[in-house]
């Protein structure tokens, strides 16, 4: 059934359909609206789990963590501070081997203080061993929600979902949602090791030797790399039955492309239109859209950027010290390619910003008659739209 | 497209309104994609809402800088100049206000709608709620969506003194003062 929806109320719903048997979050915004709508269903008794309202955020982690050591299906959802705040218990749900999915509601991190859209938030959990996915509309967060249920549960690895602030919590745009019984017959009831035993309570993760602590990570890093086939059959699979998929990539017009734009999340939605504008003017402008960051899909990008001549990656996130996040991630993958594509970075978007199609236009035609690459990144901002300082 | 910007207070509703009209939209069949902006979380404080509405999926997820509709549910926000300096000769423009056209300033090539939008809710029983009203209004100013499409969206979304909302925004509807500036 198509619905006129929110960001965060199509993965409300998509929680609701995926029959979670305890959620437990904690307010934040902007991602306190899924919160609240699965609260609002708990109450009248239409969430199906259980509902456990905590202190914080290191909490709701915590719970959610020890609960899917008892075998049951879990989620929780947060931003920006309350994911920071978070880290600790992130390492723990990754490192214990559960199937935590949790949606984060991407927000700019304090200090100053301030409410939209930014993604360092969840790039800066990185290295948590948990799988990242960024999504562009309303549409892929509720299906990428219900992929990461069963993405979890078979790798038993957490997931982590990105939906970005404003331009996807609060937007509201069509959205289909799918009948509960075709996602019922899709993703079967739990059936995950249940390694606590309530009536029997133990204890878990004891100190290890070195030898210990390096196999586990081992263990942990062949799941990951695994994790890049059963995403990509997951989402396979999610077509078969919903007629829509996403990919680890996603390329449009790659092919005889001179330079191709790299981009994540909402960026990407706008991007298709300033593509289908450039490439109108006769301009060779390919767009490769980045859907999965961890485990980073080195091959999948290879297959793509390997012999494109230029390279330019546009994103909303800074490490503060080097350049934007997927740049460095993306220099590192093509670091190999014996096609040696000149990448250049632009930072755009920061905090909110507006990122229109002017200005991905502008990025555009910078790349492509660029002479030298450098290695910081271009900020691009309204003053380089308006043809001032540069 | 369509791009429609909405103009109020702080607890005039304008976040309401704006969901309202893309839900009405939405049952019509189109692809509208809606959003709104507010600073301070206060009565009084000015409040945006904005839509854009299409015959497929609207792809931008960026701000909506040049609308081409304006709505005004608050006359002190209104400046005829502003007005004039964002619209294009044909477009939109809806002001809630008590006072005739001309007493409104230059607004030449503009298709204008004027409703006096709180003496419409009072005697439909709505009190100093206008947003819904306005929603009638505006219908009628752009011709779309149909009337019934937002009847049926104030139906689905405003469960509080439903018939009235319904009411008022027939009202709305049928007495607006359209006029194409010359």
């Amino acid at each position: 059934m198509k619905k006129f929806i929110t960001g965060n109320h199509a993965v409300a719903e998509a929680v609701r359909l995926c029959r979670p048997d305890v959620v437990a979050a904690y307010p934040i915004t902007p991602q306190t609206p899924i919160y609240e709508q699965l609260a609002d269903w708990d109450s009248a008794g239409e969430l199906g789990g259980t509902m456990v309202k905590v202190e914080s955020e290191h909490s709701a982690m915590a719970t959610c963590l020890s609960a899917s050591l008892t075998g049951v299906r879990t989620f929780t959802a947060t931003s920006s501070q309350g994911l920071a705040l978070m880290h600790e218990m992130l390492h723990f749900a990754a490192g214990s081997r559960t199937a935590v999915v949790m949606a984060v509601v991407n927000r700019s991190l304090a200090a100053p203080w301030a409410f939209w859209s930014d993604q360092t938030d969840s790039l800066s959990q990185r290295d948590t061993g948990w799988l990242q996915l960024y999504c562009e509309d309303n549409q892929e967060a509720l299906d990428t929600t219900i992929q990461a249920f069963k993405i979890a549960e078979e790798l038993m690895l957490p997931v982590m979902v990105m939906l970005e602030a404003n331009f996807i919590s609060h937007f509201m745009e069509p959205t289909e949602v799918p009948e509960p019984d075709q996602v019922d017959e899709w993703l079967l009831p739990v059936n995950i090791p249940r390694r606590f035993d309530l009536s029997n309570p133990g204890f878990m993760n004891g100190v290890v030797s070195a030898k210990q602590y390096r196999d586990f990570r081992r263990l942990a890093s062949d799941a990951m790399e695994h994790a890049l086939t059963v995403v990509e059959r997951v989402d396979k699979e999610y077509e078969s039955t919903f007629g829509r998929s996403y990919g680890l990539v996603e390329t449009v017009d790659c092919a005889d492309a001179e330079l191709v734009l790299v981009t994540t999340a909402t960026i990407t939605s706008t991007a298709r239109v300033a593509l289908a504008s450039l490439r109108s003017k006769g301009i060779k402008v390919g767009l490769c859209k980045l859907r999965l960051f961890r485990p980073f899909p080195v091959k999948a990008l290879r297959d793509v950027l390997d012999n494109a001549p230029r390279v330019a990656v546009i994103e909303r996130n800074i490490s503060i010290g080097r350049e934007g996040i997927f740049c460095s991630e993306i220099k590192s993958a093509l670091i190999n390619s014996p096609g040696r594509p000149k990448i250049q970075g632009y930072l755009a978007g920061i905090g909110g910003t507006d990122v229109n199609t002017q200005l991905i236009e502008w990025v555009v035609q910078d790349a492509i008659t660029r002479e030298v690459f450098v290695d910081q990144p271009i900020w691009v901002d309204d003053a380089v739209l308006e043809g001032e300082a540069q | 497209m369509l791009e429609i910007k909405i103009s109020g207070r702080g607890g005039q509703g304008v976040v309401v309104a704006a969901s309202t009209l893309g839900l009405s939209f939405f049952n019509a069949g189109m692809f509208p994609q809606c959003y709104s902006v507010y600073g301070g979380e206060r009565r009084g404080a000015p409040v945006v809402g904005f839509l854009r509405v299409d015959t497929q999926k609207v792809l931008l997820k960026c701000e909506i800088r040049r609308p081409n509709s304006l709505i005004y549910m608050d006359e002190s926000l209104f400046d005829a100049r502003e007005v004039r300096s964002i619209l294009k000769d044909g477009d939109t423009v809806l002001i809630n206000t008590t006072r005739p056209l001309e007493k409104l300033g230059e607004l030449r090539g503009l298709k204008v709608g004027l409703i006096d939008a709180a003496r419409v809710s009072e005697s439909a029983g709505l009190g100093k709620i206008i947003n819904t009203t306005v929603l009638g209004a505006y219908c009628r100013l752009v011709g779309q969506p149909d009337l019934k499409c937002l009847l049926d969206a104030l139906t689905e979304a405003i469960t509080v003194k439903s018939q009235a909302n319904r009411d008022s925004a027939q009202w709305a509807y049928e007495s607006v003062k359209i006029t194409e500036v010359a």
